[in-house]
């Protein structure tokens, strides 16, 4: 058995993946699709923290990015951000 | 003079969770994905269907009768499958989201759920059986979308799953409005208990498949004098459980059982619970568990169990919304599992018919005291399963 510090937990789920889409690649572009969407939030959120850091410190740092801590109305502006940014991308066309 | 163990804090296994910042965004995105799906998508979807593809097919003299007919008549539909793909995806990335972060925390998070095992500094115990069968119902398909689920074990003394469904727990949950607290089950259904039972003192709780004891530990909070236990097939979420109730100083004891056959003694409880349990069991393995939770229970003793609306109690749309699951979530026994009458498994298992029952309860924590005390005198009913209110059934003892 691996130690503790090596295990590598798996990424994989068991089990049959249902398709949705008659082309199964249309299934496999939505999850990079989503995927895509979640790292643009990421980086937004970096950027947002960035611009915190430089109104209130004048300066950032890698270190200082990491131990930023929102607070509670910090976080709900930014969850209201990516409520709104997701209505935008995932915005669907009127049923025909 | 030396501090007694009482005053010493016992650390929050929680706490070496620490993702680094792009991990809490992404966190954060995925909670909102889920939310989109589950909220803005499934509403879009349900309109979709009352307002076009309903009166499409009852004009054509072929509206669907049941859930299954409605599936069929969705399959095709845009609104149907961005709905589910984006459904489906945002359970997977809810785990995927952090795992990195607990696979750096799990030397640390070993050490303290071995550490506090050894001492059990607040009064609990855990007991685990190397040698115990996990049943093929839980080991066949990773349910949920989680990778390893309850029960996979990738080092000695491993707490990683523990830690996986939990904080993969709190992203699927943190934009949901009635699921953003763990618990809050087991906190609204002991606040009915004491409202409908209110000379009811138990001295003994037992929580079915309590994976981590989050819903237990309300329960405990209710009836503080009552002993509590915890049995769960996965050893995984029973270390990671144990260490978070020592934290918490409430004691449970954590025991790897399957419920299908424990080794308590005849009438040992005077509180059976669970927390959506049945609908990933088999079929078979419900009625057993049932049967041995006749066993267990105390005369004068109350079983209560929170699950899924069965079939007949909701309409062949809502029917459709959470069947979605069986094949979409890896849940295989939800469709079956929902199609029976729980009142009628209570009987077969030995409760009497007229002892018992199933209903909705409001969410404690949103529903509100005034409204609460309307509902407790028939004047107001609960908010639907998931929506405000949770559904209940189970029975009490002579």
């Amino acid at each position: 058995m691996t130690t503790s510090a090596e295990v590598h937990l798996p990424r994989q789920t068991k089990g049959k993946r249902p398709h949705f889409f008659e082309d199964p690649s249309i299934d496999q572009m939505m999850t990079f699709l989503l995927e895509l969407t979640t790292e643009v939030g990421v980086l937004r959120e970096r950027l947002d923290t960035v611009e915190r850091l430089l109104d209130s410190e004048g300066s950032v740092t890698r270190a200082a990015i990491e131990a930023y801590q929102p607070d509670a109305a910090t976080e709900q502006e930014r969850a209201a951000w990516r409520d709104a940014y997701l209505k935008r991308v995932l915005r669907m066309h009127a049923p025909e | 003079m030396a501090a007694s163990p009482k005053e010493i804090p016992v650390p929050n296994i929680e706490e070496l969770f620490r993702p680094t910042h792009d991990e809490r965004a992404r966190q954060g995105m995925v909670s909102m994905i889920r939310k989109h799906a589950i909220i803005d998508m499934r509403r879009a979807l349900k309109a979709d269907y009352d307002e076009r593809i309903e009166p499409k097919l009852e004009r054509e003299g072929r509206k669907p009768e049941d859930w299954a007919a409605i599936e069929k008549s969705l399959e095709r539909e845009p609104s149907y499958r961005f709905y589910s793909t984006i459904r489906y995806n945002a359970q997977e990335m809810c785990y995927l989201s952090v795992q990195p972060a607990v696979e750096r925390a799990l030397p640390a998070m070993i050490d303290l759920a071995k550490d506090l095992a050894a001492r059990n500094p607040t009064g609990g115990s855990l007991r685990l059986n190397p040698n115990l069968e996990i049943p093929r119902y839980i080991t066949a398909l990773d349910v949920h979308l989680a990778p390893g689920w309850v029960h996979a074990e990738y080092t000695a003394d491993d707490v990683a799953q523990g830690a996986v469904v939990a904080f993969g727990g709190k992203v699927f949950s943190g934009q949901h409005p009635y699921r953003k607290k763990a618990g809050a089950v087991g906190e609204s259904i002991s606040y009915w208990l004491k409202r409908q039972y209110p000379n009811f003192k138990p001295k003994r709780i037992l929580d079915l498949g309590t994976t981590m004891g989050k819903n237990l530990l309300p329960y405990c909070t209710a009836y503080p004098h009552a002993e509590a236990y915890g049995i769960d097939v996965g050893a995984p979420v029973l270390r990671y459980g144990h260490a978070i109730a020592e934290h918490e100083g409430i004691p449970v004891h954590f025991s790897q059982q399957n419920a299908e056959a424990t080794d308590f003694p005849d009438g040992h409880f005077d509180l059976i619970v669970s927390s959506f349990f049945f609908h990933e069991v088999s079929v078979k393995a419900t009625k057993k568990i049932l049967k041995e939770c006749n066993r267990l229970l105390a005369p004068g003793g109350v079983m209560v169990h929170m699950e899924l609306p069965d079939e007949a109690t909701v309409s062949p749309y809502e029917n459709f919304f959470w069947n979605w699951d069986t094949l979409n979530n890896n849940e295989p026994w939800y469709t079956s599992y929902r199609a029976q009458d729980p009142v009628q498994l209570c009987e077969e298992a030995g409760f009497g018919r007229d002892r018992s029952f199933k209903l909705h309860v409001p969410d404690s924590l949103t529903f509100g005291e005034e409204r609460y005390e309307k509902f407790m005198r028939g004047e107001l009913e609960s908010p639907a399963h998931g929506s405000g209110g949770w559904f209940v059934f189970g029975a009490t003892k002579q």
